[in-house]
């Protein structure tokens, strides 16, 4: 299409071992802006594929985030708020908050995990331009993809269509940008 | 298709006697895909769908008559009565969150425990667990009297300047079922979406391309992505694990710290638990018995995992066996007048009748599963299973009703009875357990698809499918 910018080389594999080849060759290659596209997580490409996941991290400080806030509602209310007197027993009976607060914890903490996903994801994002690849309802069910973005700073575009040919894909498509 | 061809010559027949197989031989990404996106996108519904769903539809239709006759008239329909004051409502909440349970231990635990069979029956045990919450959630809020003003529990700015007791486990019980309810919401979305994204690369009209497309966020399996998603699950399963513990352990402190002879004892929290997963793996046997059958799911939810549902309902089973001996026990060795009679009337009092059930139904026939022959026949396992719900039900009747009946003062004793609005709420909240399970096996993927096809022989480039 003219005017539009491509968005890089997918090639399409038919099983996982010529689709990590080709990535782990991508990779030692020196291009880090790729990506793998399969049906299900294939171990072997967390190793390859770069990446940062700073989801734990999220979730341990949501968690706490959770602990915090369960701990201050619940004395505020007792103690200063509305302070019941029963039996003479103390105002912050801080043992009595533990339940609350394991469970706010969790409740932080499974959020952060859910929504951390998406965030880092960037869901909702329902167009892409890999999309525009013709099989690429294949990455559902039993296709493998890898796609060599243009804006890698080592990019060039004969020698990525190269490499990708020589791990026997089964097609290698060019896919415009938006 | 020639990729079909080579995963299916890598598909090597199960080595007899190694019991390894989870999935059937023959099956491929392919295969796992259009078998179980079909169920969801074929416009072929299967017959046995229709007439279960009219059944359950018209049992949610009594169901709504009982809400509306207990909103509009009180709670007086219902024949709880001071002193027992909680009977069905209470026993119907505590049944139904645990069954929920059994769906979190297969989600949660035995993936943490890389059990990697549960591939197959995690997702609508999942679901199992959300709508059996969503029933549960109700029952306290029909028994409060005055359900318009269930909100009041909690914690927020309000001109009455009340605010909760933090100190009651009722509230305790709010806090951990909400949260209990969400986690599982969105550990059950979360996995859901690689397969919501299989829906949507096959579906057929613009309709369910648009619900599908939205629904799967735009998901497109970048490895990323995937990483994420791992590392999210096994968190969500981490947090899972504990939080599932602790909400039956705070719906048994409802119990344990009222000082009711018959309540009042420290191993209700393990009690309540191992009676939890016991029921919830009978209620996952009583879902997964039909759907295979009727959907041919037979390659994908097997014998094994029949047979290892049964295995777990042995042993969560004799766990409780154990409590309800230690439970006279207690009260004997406690030398209590008052703990020593509600063990005396629940053996031979007014609720005789369903103490011997209980033992009957939990104790007595689940014994059968310790036979192969038992465990590998589904008939028999579906109706151990419906024996062991029943019980169950009556498990929590018998605990809330002969303690509450005769507490300390023998002028306040009081004779309960259920009415029929009583039976109609329960029978109706099991309707509308069916019609949500129903709807979500029609249109949402009932086997977690990619988790299944990280368990082919294919799978993994080095060959093998070890994880």
């Amino acid at each position: 299409m003219d005017g539009s910018r491509t968005y890089g080389l997918v090639a399409e594999f038919d099983d996982p071992e010529h689709l990590v080849d080709a990535a782990r060759a991508v990779r030692e290659c020196g291009y880090t802006r790729f990506e793998a596209y399969t049906p299900y997580p294939i171990r072997e490409l967390d190793e390859i594929v770069p990446m940062t996941d700073r989801l734990p991290l999220v979730v341990l400080l949501s968690g706490a985030c959770g602990t915090i806030t369960a701990f201050l509602l619940q004395w505020w209310i007792a103690a200063i708020h509305y302070p019941l007197n029963i039996g003479g027993k103390p105002l912050n009976s801080w043992p009595m908050w533990v339940p609350i607060m394991f469970e706010l914890t969790v409740l932080f903490a499974a959020s952060a995990a859910f929504f951390g996903v998406l965030f880092f994801a960037g869901f909702p994002w329902l167009y892409h331009p890999v999309f525009r690849v013709p099989t690429f309802e294949r990455t559902s069910d039993d296709g493998f993809f890898l796609c060599v973005e243009t804006r890698d700073p080592v990019y060039h575009e004969a020698d990525v269509t190269r490499l990708l040919y020589s791990f026997e894909p089964l097609s290698v498509w060019e896919v415009d940008d938006e | 298709m020639r990729i079909d061809e080579k995963q299916r010559t890598a598909a090597r027949p199960p080595e007899a006697g190694s019991g390894v197989t989870i999935v059937g031989p023959g099956s491929t990404f392919h295969s796992v895909t259009e078998q179980i996106t079909s169920i969801v996108i074929s416009p072929d519904v299967p017959p046995f769908w229709f007439w279960s769903f009219a059944v359950a539809l018209t049992v949610v239709l009594a169901f709504l008559v009982g809400v509306v006759a207990l909103i509009s008239t009180g709670v007086g329909i219902f024949g709880n009565n001071i002193p027992v004051a909680w009977a069905f409502p209470i026993t119907n909440f505590v049944w139904w969150i645990g069954i929920g349970h059994a769906g979190t231990l297969i989600s949660a635990i035995l993936l943490l425990l890389n059990q990697t069979w549960r591939n197959s029956i995690n997702r609508f045990a999942e679901a199992m667990t959300l709508f059996a919450v969503a029933c549960a959630g109700l029952f306290p809020v029909f028994h409060l009297g005055r359900p318009w003003v269930a909100f009041w529990i909690l914690p927020y700015p309000n001109t009455m300047t009340v605010q909760s007791q933090f100190r009651s486990p009722l509230v305790w019980d709010v806090f951990a079922v909400s949260t209990y309810a969400t986690v599982s919401l969105l550990f059950w979305y979360l996995g859901m979406i690689p397969d919501l994204a299989s829906v949507r690369d096959r579906a057929t009209t613009k309709l369910e391309y648009t619900v599908y497309g939205i629904l799967a966020l735009g998901w497109r399996g970048a490895s990323r992505h995937w990483r994420w998603h791992k590392t999210a699950s096994k968190l969500l399963a981490g947090l899972a694990t504990p939080l599932v513990l602790s909400v039956h352990t705070v719906v048994s402190f409802d119990f344990t710290i009222a000082i009711l002879p018959g309540w009042h004892s420290t191993i209700f929290p393990p009690y309540f638990v191992s009676g939890a997963i016991f029921s919830g793996f009978a209620m996952v046997l009583v879902l997964a018995i039909p759907l295979r059958k009727v959907y041919h799911l037979e390659n994908l939810v097997t014998i094994r995992h029949l047979e290892n549902c049964g295995k777990l309902m042995l042993a969560t089973g004799l766990v409780l066996a154990y409590t309800y001996a230690f439970e006279p026990f207690t009260s004997w060795y406690s030398n209590d007048t008052f703990e020593m009679a509600i063990v005396h009337n629940r053996a031979v009092g007014p609720f005789a009748w369903s103490y011997w059930a209980v033992l009957t139904c939990n104790v007595a026939i689940p014994q059968l599963l310790w036979w192969k022959r038992n465990r590998t026949t589904p008939v028999i396992l579906f109706l151990i299973s419906i024996d062991v719900l029943v019980g169950m039900w009556l498990e929590r009747y018998m605990l809330i009703v002969s303690s509450l009946n005769r507490d300390f003062l023998p002028s306040s004793w009081f004779l309960y009875s259920a009415t029929t609005w009583d039976n109609i709420i329960l029978y109706g909240s099991m309707g509308l357990f069916t019609v949500l399970f129903l709807l979500f096996i029609r249109f949402f993927p009932m086997i977690s698809m990619y988790e299944i096809r990280e368990l082919l022989p294919f799978s993994s480039p080095g060959g093998g499918s070890e994880k």
